[in-house]
């Protein structure tokens, strides 16, 4: 099993490194034919003609646009990104400081979301051909309907300002020191110095954004789980099940639910993607310290390093993600096991 | 399995985890601590490399600049005791207080002074103090207190400057030391607070300098929370995560206003919005410029973006500042603009094209501001076709000659001195106007070498009234800051709109 795991996880990462030059030309090419000058936004507005021109043979701007792309994708393997026009840092160093909270926020929202998933999916398996059905199905396509930045306003609006529960703002408390950066993950690095109030404070800063990820994306995953279940109930060996005398219950989460997860898995992978480019704007409304917030700065001030570096860091987090999924699904799935 | 535990005890776990949950954040800060909620994040600790006027009440927490400004924006010494410039504008002797200490302990002396100011400025165009400080020739030490600021021409705002975007002076000895990377990860510099901790687009801690020269701030820690989407800053004030914040949209502030236990504020500072004119296209013709500015309603903007807080203006210079005129307004009069228009062919019939940018986002309203004007444009007879543009970019178009004909624009002035709202806005020299006549352009360049101050101020005041009756530039509004915090925490009020920590204390 874990051979299987392990050969098709290499077999899609061999697979990914195509998928990947693709996207980073893409990148590379269209944020070139914006009508933005890096090298003239790298100075301030008082630099002239000769010193702009200079900045732009610094930055290899007056090369053809393909040896533009060689340089740019040489650096960006060695994590070299260049430098932000608006922080007037290395693009690279900003990344690796906000991926860890954007990471930790989408496991967060993808665990929820799975959690939320296969419980309504199950419930509304269950809840078939009874009158509450319909509710129950009207209810998953209105939470279908919300997105992930709606759900952080209602919940901020609320669990914090109403209820008074949950912080909304930042990682971790204000009165709290920020723990060491061992791991980058406020919450690891909390417990390897055994911090605990550190780590509470950071789980509950994480709850509300989480929450918000999670039940925009766990609808999805509910209603294909459901209809996974319908078409599972249909095989022969669920009535055989049944005349062996199984537990409905049994039936259901000890045979049906297994051979039914396999879709839902696949498109949790794919959610994941979408989910980690949902944490955008979650991180905004949050004041959350990750990628996504970065991002939006990013944007705003045409920063062109900066975005680069953080459009290839998306496409590389979703590659592996969907690759780890698809080494679980081949250890889920017997028929694609390697002999 | 079952689990044995009481439906009790289970039930008071679940009360006694909500209530440490709620307790770390039903209430901001003690007293010896305040949060605030901001903004922006600082674009970086080096305070020399950008200017950013919203992030100047951080940086003025953990540095210091030469000089300082008082609440009415009066120069005040700081770090420079005395300062006297030359009556030929072209040195300006300087004292530096001898008691003043940077936050690793070392003592700031001139040598810091000079490499603020001049060693760092001739390294290269990597810093946009040396936009301000170009034409710094050389500072000579005398002692470890004494320098002179030697000029290349004249530098008549050079002790405005002192006090103004990026003159915050920086630890030679520390930089050389661990070099500017490392500085900009861990900067000291000689304020009253020192960063003790930072978070990129999160959170900045400063704790209070112990050893400070001057007055020491009244509240130990200060968190400054970013909060970059407005509605989650009102939300943060109200749930009491933060104990004061800015920039709330002005209907918030208006409910805030009658909530028991805020204050909330609407205050004019001293940031104009203003349309920039080009001198040629559609614009050469000065019936259309003319045209442009009398067909706009700045109160009724003013009512419909800031609850009429914002001061329509006629110049560009805000009240209380030296260059603005109480003699002089330029009327709202849609029917004088088609005449105008009408003596140039053009009606609303047969309107005039132009192109006319805006940001959306760069300033409260900016883009609802542009479309208001949009269409009074139209009902006289200017067909307007709206572009949005990055900030970003705005430099570069200017450059390129590639704006439209007019652009929505706001301007930061600190200082309030009219060499930074209508010198710098109407020099066709810098890279903020699109103006490029020769009349305008010399005018200003004059007033750029006149060391006498009356002289000069009496220049800016002659100029200011001949650009808009030209039509060379339509000043809008004078900006507001909207602010809201608790009752019991007080604040300086600057004209400028700084909301400097060092001046908050808890009653």
């Amino acid at each position: 099993m874990i051979t299987t795991f392990v050969k098709l996880t290499a077999a899609r990462l061999l697979a990914a490194i195509p998928i990947l030059l693709v996207v980073s030309t893409l990148l590379f090419c269209v944020l070139r034919l914006l009508p933005v000058d890096p090298a003239a936004m790298s100075l301030p507005p008082n630099a002239t003609i000769v010193e702009i021109e200079a900045k732009r043979r610094e930055m290899g701007l007056d090369r053809p646009l393909p040896e533009q792309y060689l340089i740019w994708l040489s650096g960006a393997l060695h994590g070299d990104f260049g430098q932000s026009i608006q922080f007037r840092r290395q693009a690279g160093s900003l990344v690796a400081a906000t991926l860890p909270a954007t990471i930790q926020l989408a496991l967060g929202g993808i665990v929820l979301a799975g959690i939320l998933g296969v419980g309504g999916g199950l419930l509304l398996f269950r809840l078939r051909g009874t009158i509450f059905e319909p509710v129950a199905d009207l209810a998953s396509i209105l939470l279908l309907s919300i997105p992930e930045f709606l759900w952080g306003l209602i919940l901020l609006f609320v669990f914090g300002v109403v209820l008074h529960v949950l912080p909304f703002t930042g990682a971790v408390a204000a009165g709290l020191p920020l723990p060491p950066h061992i791991t980058g993950f406020l919450l690891l690095d909390s417990l390897l110095i055994g911090r605990l109030d550190i780590f509470t404070s950071a789980c509950e800063h994480l709850i509300l954004p989480a929450v918000a990820l999670g039940l925009a994306f766990s609808p999805t995953i509910m209603r294909v789980l459901r209809s996974s279940l319908f078409d599972v109930y249909h095989e022969e060996y669920i009535q055989q099940a049944r005349l062996r005398g199984v537990s409905e219950r049994k039936i259901l989460l000890g045979h049906a639910l297994k051979n039914a997860s396999l879709p839902t898995l696949t498109l949790a992978g794919v959610q994941f993607g979408i989910l980690f480019g949902g944490t955008l704007l979650v991180e905004v409304i949050y004041s959350y310290p990750g990628m996504g917030n970065l991002m939006v700065d990013a944007v705003r001030n045409v920063d062109l390093p900066l975005i680069q570096a953080i459009g290839l860091t998306y496409c590389v987090v979703v590659l592996l993600i969907n690759t780890v999924v698809d080494g679980f699904y081949a250890v889920l799935n017997p028929k694609l096991r390697v002999r | 399995m079952k689990f044995g535990l009481p439906r009790r005890t289970f039930l008071g776990m679940i009360a006694g985890t909500a209530a440490s949950m709620s307790a770390p954040f039903a209430r901001a800060a003690a007293n010896d601590a305040v949060t605030i909620g901001w903004p922006n994040d600082v674009p970086t600790w080096d305070p020399n490399q950008r200017f950013t006027p919203d992030a100047q009440s951080i940086f003025k927490a953990v540095f210091d600049q030469p000089l300082d400004q008082d609440p009415d924006l009066k120069l005040i010494p700081s770090l420079i005791k005395s300062w006297n410039l030359a009556p030929d504008g072209l040195s300006m002797a300087v004292e530096l207080r001898d008691d003043v200490t940077f936050h690793n302990g070392d003592k700031m002396t001139t040598e810091d002074f000079r490499y603020t100011f001049f060693e760092r400025i001739k390294s290269g165009p990597k810093l946009d103090t040396g936009n301000s400080m170009k034409k710094v020739q050389d500072i000579v030490i005398e002692s470890p207190t004494k320098a002179l600021m030697k000029f290349d021409s004249p530098a008549p705002t050079m002790p405005q400057w002192m006090a103004f975007l990026g003159s915050y002076v920086v630890p030679k000895k520390y930089i050389d030391s661990e070099g500017l990377d490392n500085f900009v990860k861990k900067p000291i510099g000689s304020g009253p607070y020192r960063l003790a901790e930072y978070e990129l687009n999160s959170r900045i801690v400063l704790e209070r300098y112990d050893n400070y020269w001057g007055r020491k701030a009244k509240i130990p820690r200060v968190t400054i929370q970013i909060i970059k989407d407005p509605s989650a800053r009102v939300a943060a004030i109200q749930s009491g995560q933060v104990d004061c914040t800015i920039n709330v949209p002005v209907r918030e502030v208006q409910r805030f206003e009658k909530e028991p236990g805020f204050a909330a504020e609407i205050d004019p500072i001293t940031r104009v919005i203003l349309i920039h004119m080009r001198s040629d296209l559609a614009f050469a013709d000065k019936n259309v410029r003319l045209a442009a500015h009398h067909a706009i309603d700045k109160a009724a903007l003013s009512k419909a973006f800031y609850g009429g807080a914002a001061v329509p203006l006629s110049v560009l210079a805000t009240p209380g500042t030296p260059g603005y005129l109480t003699d002089f307004t330029f009327k709202y009069d849609p029917e004088l603009a088609k005449k105008l228009l009408a003596a140039s062919n053009f009606s609303p019939a047969n309107p005039v094209k132009i192109g006319f940018a805006t940001t959306n986002g760069q300033f409260p309203s900016d883009y609802d501001i542009a479309r208001a004007v949009v269409q009074m444009w139209k009902a006289v007879g200017i067909d307007a076709d709206l572009q949005v543009i990055e900030y970003a970019k705005y430099f570069e178009l200017n450059r390129g000659n590639k704006l439209p004909e007019a652009m929505l624009y706001s301007w930061d002035n600190a200082t309030g001195d009219p060499e930074i709202f209508s010198g710098y806005q109407l020099n066709p020299k810098m890279p903020f106007s699109p103006w490029k006549d020769e009349d305008i352009g010399n005018r200003v360049l004059a007033l750029f070498n006149i060391p006498d101050y009356d002289k000069r101020i009496a220049g800016y005041r002659e100029l200011e009234r001949y650009a808009v009756e030209n039509g060379a530039t339509v000043p809008l509004l004078q900006s507001v800051v909207t602010l809201v915090r608790k009752k019991n925490l007080a604040y300086t009020k600057y004209a400028n709109g700084w909301l400097l920590p060092q001046t908050l204390q808890w009653s």
